[in-house]
C-alpha cells in the first residue's frame, strides 16, 4: 500500500528499538502487533486500539488522535527538512500521557507531545538518531 | 557558486576511492538531515532510499566495520572522512570497538558494501521509569527490566517539562518517567546517559 498525502496529525516524533537487537533493545518483543522489528519502517501509533489507548492516554494532553490499527501505513515527514518515510504501524505508543508539554522543535516552530515513535530504521530516514526526536507532520 | 555537492554521490565517489577524502566543505551544509531532505523524491513505502544497518561490530578492517545484523544478516560499513560516528557524544571512528552495538545509515554501493553517512555506536532511546537516585547513576524501569543508567559529569543533561537542556539534575524524581537518550555499555549492560526529557 502507497503512502497518502492527507494530513493526519503532527507533534514530536521520537525512535524506539522492538522486535530484538543488542543491548536493552533484546529484551523488547516484535510489539503490540507482533510484527515490529528495529532494521525495518516501522512506527508505534497511541491510538492502535482500545487496550493501546487506555495506556497511552494522549487525550490527557489534548491529542485526540484518530484510532489507526495494526498495518495502518503513514508518511511521516520532517517539519523544517521536508525528510519523509514510510511506515507502517506496529506497536502501541509512544506513552504520550507521561510527557505532556513535551517539545521538538526547528527554525523557531515546535510540535508539541510525543505523537509517534519509529524504529531506528524509519527515524534515520528523517533525521538523526542522535537527535532522539524531530518535529513531524503526519500523513496517510 | 555552483551548487553543493549531493552528499550521496559524495560518499560514493569517498568509498569508491578508498575513503580517503581530505575535508568536507565541498559538501556544503554537513547536516544529514537537511542532505536527505534533498534527495527523498517518493512516497512509495516499497522504495528505500537510503540503506541502513543494525547489528553488532564483529571485526574493523580499517575503516570497514563487519556487522553482525541482529537477524541473521552480514553488513559491511565503509567508514570515510565524511561519516558523522556518534558514541555518547559525536565522535571519531577510533572511538568504535569490537562488540559494539551500531546503527547506520547510508548508500549501498554495486558491490553491498554501506558507505556511510553516519553511524550510532551503542545508541538507546528509551522510555522509563526513574526507580533510584544517586549521583552518579540513576535505577530505570524499561519495560519489565531494570537499566542501569550512568549519570556523566559534564556530558548528562536533561529537560524539564519541553525546558531547555539543562545540566541541573536535581529535578529528577522516583517514580518519573523519562525518555533515555544513551550508549549501552556492552562490558556491564548499563547505560551512559546523554540526556533525559523528564515529564510534567
Amino acid at each position: 500500500m502507497a503512502c497518502g498525502s492527507t494530513f493526519l496529525w503532527k507533534g514530536k516524533c521520537t525512535w524506539f528499538c522492538c522486535g530484538g537487537g543488542w543491548g536493552p533493545c533484546g529484551a523488547t518483543g516484535t510489539g503490540a502487533c507482533g510484527t515490529c522489528q528495529s532494521s525495518q519502517f516501522k512506527g508505534a501509533w497511541p491510538n492502535a486500539s482500545q487496550a493501546c489507548f487506555t495506556i497511552t492516554r494522549p487525550d490527557l494532553c489534548g491529542e485526540n488522535m484518530p484510532r489507526r490499527g495494526c498495518g495502518s501505513v503513514m508518511n511521516v515527514k520532517h517539519q523544517c527538512t521536508g525528510a519523509t518515510v514510510c511506515i507502517t504501524i506496529a506497536d502501541c505508543g509512544p506513552r504520550t500521557k507521561s510527557f505532556c508539554g513535551a517539545t521538538s522543535c526547528c527554525n523557531g516552530q515546535c510540535r508539541t507531545n510525543h505523537v509517534i515513535d519509529l524504529t531506528p530504521a524509519a527515524f534515520a530516514q528523517i533525521g538523526n538518531l542522535s537527535s532522539g526526536h524531530v518535529p513531524a507532520w503526519i500523513y496517510e | 557558486m555552483s551548487a553543493p555537492m549531493d552528499r550521496r554521490r559524495f560518499l560514493t565517489g569517498a568509498a569508491l576511492g578508498g575513503a580517503t577524502i581530505v575535508g568536507a566543505s565541498a559538501l556544503g551544509a554537513l547536516d544529514a538531515e537537511a542532505a536527505y531532505a534533498s534527495t527523498r523524491s517518493t512516497l512509495d513505502p516499497g522504495v528505500i532510499e537510503s540503506a541502513f544497518a543494525e547489528g553488532r561490530i564483529g571485526a574493523i578492517q580499517g575503516a570497514l566495520l563487519v556487522v553482525a545484523g541482529s537477524w541473521g544478516e552480514t553488513h559491511k560499513v565503509q567508514l570515510t572522512n565524511a561519516t558523522s560516528v556518534w558514541k555518547l557524544r559525536p565522535t571519531s571512528a577510533k572511538e568504535i570497538e569490537i562488540g559494539d552495538g551500531m546503527y547506520g545509515r547510508g548508500v549501498r554501493m554495486p558491490d553491498g558494501t554501506i558507505a556511510a553517512d553516519a553511524v550510532w555506536v551503542n545508541i538507546v532511546n528509551l522510555e522509563c521509569t526513574v526507580a533510584g537516585i544517586a549521583a552518579d547513576r540513576l535505577q530505570l524501569a524499561h519495560d519489565k527490566h531494570a537499566v542501569l543508567g550512568r549519570l556523566i559529569a559534564g556530558t548528562t543533561v536533561a529537560s524539564y517539562n519541553g525546558g531547555a537542556l539543562t545540566s541541573d539534575l536535581s529535578r529528577l524524581k522516583i517514580g518519573q518517567a523519562v525518555r533515555v537518550l544513551g550508549a549501552w555499555r556492552p562490558a556491564d549492560d548499563s547505560v551512559d546517559v546523554a540526556q533525559l526529557t523528564v515529564a510534567a
